[in-house]
């Protein structure tokens, strides 16, 4: 895995009677309100009599927000969706800086989860959330909600959603040439089975999700996956309650090697699932574990569907090529440690769209690759920190069970609970107070050396 | 491991439904955990379209189910499900008898009552210890079911930082001390012998005094054979997601865009 090899690039650049490009644009960093400059390439030729076509495969959070963003932003743009009522498994979390920064109407969110209990592998438990202010809260949505509210918003904005399945994508053979699209339609009058269309296009953003197709067609190559396993349960009014505001996570080797087991409130019934990387064949003896562990709080439930699906645990080697770019999980922008996904999926998809949108001056100019690389810069210096840092955390405290023993003694710490949820609810890394840093760092090392003690001490009664 | 399930009795099943897909129900009756353990047929995808072909699909993925709000399959599954409680006593790693609760009479309300632990007025923190890491070592066995009358609310910090020195820091402190010794005292010899320099003029000889230093780090670090191979293993550790990341960019360098 440590050296991919990479085809060289050819073919999809320019001729060399143009200059390679240099565009003069100036971004502003990623605030709420993002403002442009626009200056674009002013080696790009102009489109005559047309605005650019932009296809987007995959109408999830990824897909509806860049389809969104490109429309707004005067461009051509075609969503690609297979299954427009698609009920996709997924734990359903959303930070609170996506509410503000994608304008959700609050009716989306299902429940306002406030309070989380992490439990250890010996079964300390710990309450985290009293740090939260009364308007803080981590946002569960049904992603069919989600998802078909993001997507009708794209088409209110001038997106054509097409109800189609991608099956293939023609390469341009020069650089003029636009990407031909193969896709079936289903419009109704064909059944199910619906119609063969090609659709041509200049520029094209994979959202389709951990098995891209796209990301297929431009061998971007593979990522290692782990597996999340749920099982959707309804359980009894009274029991309901408990879970009324409350988000359970459950660490330790019965439970996951490397990941952990968890049970989310949702509508009107909660998930309990788990999840894993290295042992995806004992998945479903980790989903028995997780449900024992709970089985005090969800007795009397009855399962009412069971889902999996594949996470992303890292980019795809490349996630870009030519005019087409992936975004979402397609490009695995998932996190370690937390798993989560939906923020980044649309965040992704709308600094994709406006590298589009600002690249080819709202539409007017033909794009090139080096305009969408100004959308994985950005992507990059602004998240890149998260994700290192998640990293960190997965790879210290997701290690053994006496990591784990460690890392729920640690969330007993105020101070942790603030940096965590700072950093959760807003997406910053959040530069904390440097004494308070000293003093976690002291009581993070001695609580693994106690845990590791106590281990210690557990193979000796083997032995 | 619970083969305990086999002595209770369920009623005997009808026979299965012919969906691809089931869903157990936990019985009000019976405290008792009865795992499901259908033979695997989630794992046919019941889904006509072939979107999860793609390469990185694994055999489990993708197991939404398309028939959930048909109402007939709800009802049926309720009785299937007592039989395989006898069938399906393997592979579950929740052992599940009624009396595995871990029991201590020291252990009061979620927590050690260190009250008991009273050795000549004082605590007795090994043995607090001692009783904390067999309650581990029985969890890891038989992993139990948290609840919320009864939490766990024991954090080991309130074992005080001697205790732990004493017991686990000394012993240890002690054989790296004593490896260090050895080691010094033959190195110094060899050294004394091949240059003939003594021991206080090499400790003012930077060279002497890099070996030094490699042999405290190596004591230090280096415990048992298996920690050759994990310092390895932690180095590349740190920079492998940097790597994955910077993945995209590597192809780059070829092209004449380079941003």
């Amino acid at each position: 895995m440590t050296s991919i090899a990479f085809k060289p690039f050819t073919g999809l650049r320019r001729s060399s009677v143009l200059p390679c490009p240099n565009p003069t644009t100036t971004t502003t960093l990623s605030k709420p309100v993002v403002k442009f400059h626009v200056s674009a390439a002013r080696t790009s030729p102009k489109l005559s009599n047309r605005n650019l076509r932009v296809a987007v495969i995959g109408g999830g959070p990824a897909g509806g927000a860049a389809a969104e963003t490109l429309a707004k932003g005067g461009i051509e743009t075609f969503l690609i969706e297979r299954k427009l009522d698609n009920c996709k498994p997924c734990g359903g979390a959303i930070p609170l800086c996506m509410v503000g920064e994608f304008d959700l109407p609050l009716d989306i969110i299902d429940r306002r989860v406030t309070k989380m209990k992490m439990i250890s592998p010996s079964n300390i438990a710990v309450d985290i959330g009293q740090t939260l202010k009364p308007h803080e809260y981590i946002g569960m949505v049904r992603r069919e909600v989600l998802d078909a509210y993001l997507r009708d918003r794209a088409k209110d904005n001038g997106a054509n959603v097409i109800n189609g399945l991608f099956l293939k994508m023609d390469m341009p053979k020069s650089w003029d040439d636009p990407f031909v699209l193969h896709y079936t339609e289903y419009d109704g009058k064909q059944g199910a089975v619906g119609s063969k269309s090609t659709l041509e296009v200049d520029a094209v953003i994979g959202a389709d999700g951990a098995n891209s197709r796209v990301a297929k067609a431009i061998n971007a190559g593979d990522y290692d996956y782990a597996i999340a396993f749920q099982e959707r349960i309804k359980i009894p009014d009274d029991k309901m309650v408990y879970y009324e505001n409350l988000a359970e996570m459950y660490v330790g080797d019965d439970v996951s090697p490397d990941f952990y087991g968890w049970v989310f409130p949702k509508c009107d019934h909660v998930a309990v699932g788990t999840g894993t990387v290295t042992h995806k064949s004992d998945i479903k003896k980790f989903q028995l574990a997780t449900r024992n562990r709970a089985k005090d709080k969800i007795l009397g439930g009855k399962i009412i569907r069971v889902e999996a699906h594949p996470i992303p645990e890292h980019p795809r080697p490349r996630r870009l090529s030519g005019r087409v770019a992936l975004v979402g999980d397609a490009a695995g922008y998932v996190t370690k440690c937390s798993g989560e996904g939906i923020y980044f999926a649309a965040k992704s998809g709308r600094m994709c769209a406006e590298a589009i949108v600002e690249g080819s001056q709202n539409g007017k100019k033909m794009v090139d690759e080096g305009d969408l690389r100004k959308y994985l810069e950005k992507w990059d210096k602004t998240y890149w920190p998260t994700y290192k840092v998640l990293d960190v955390l997965q790879k210290v405290f997701y290690r053994s069970n006496p990591a784990r023993e460690a890392f729920v003694e640690m969330c007993a710490d105020e101070y942790v609970q603030k940096m965590t949820f700072d950093s959760y609810l807003y997406k910053t890394v959040a530069p904390g107070n440097p004494l308070e840093d000293l003093k976690l760092a002291v009581n993070t090392i001695g609580s693994l050396v106690r845990a590791n003690a106590l281990r210690k001490e557990m193979e000796r009664l083997n032995v | 491991m619970s083969i305990s399930m086999a002595s209770f009795s369920p009623p005997p099943p009808p026979p299965p439904p012919p969906f691809s897909s089931v869903r157990p129900q936990f019985t009000h009756s019976s405290s008792l955990f009865l795992p499901f353990k259908r033979p695997f047929l989630l794992q046919s995808t019941p889904k006509s379209l072939p979107d999860n072909g793609a390469g990185v699909s694994p055999s489990v993925a993708a197991i939404e189910d398309p028939k959930q709000k048909d109402p007939l399959l709800r009802n049926p599954v309720e009785d299937s499900a007592g039989s395989n409680g006898a069938a399906m006593s393997m592979a579950s790693a929740a052992e599940v008898e009624v009396l595995s609760k871990f029991e201590d009479p020291r252990w009061i309300g979620g927590t050690w009552d260190l009250k008991q632990f009273q050795k000549d007025g004082t605590t007795n923190w090994d043995a607090v210890i001692d009783a904390e890491v067999r309650r581990r070592k029985w969890l890891q066995d038989n992993p139990e079911t948290t609840s919320n009358d009864d939490p766990v609310v024991f954090d080991t910090s309130i074992i005080p930082w001697w205790a732990w020195m004493k017991r686990f820091h000394l012993p240890e402190a002690e054989l790296l001390n004593g490896r260090a010794a050895m080691i010094g005292f033959f190195m110094a010899y060899l050294v004394d012998s091949l240059t003939g320099v003594g021991l206080v003029d090499q400790m003012g000889n930077f060279f002497c005094k890099t070996l030094l230093f490699v042999a405290v780090v190596g004591v230090l670090l280096i415990r048992k054979n298996e920690d050759l191979d994990n310092i390895k293993k932690l180095i590349e550790e740190t920079t492998f997601y940097d790597k994955q990341w910077q993945a995209t960019w590597q192809d780059d360098n070829n092209g004449s865009g380079n941003s």
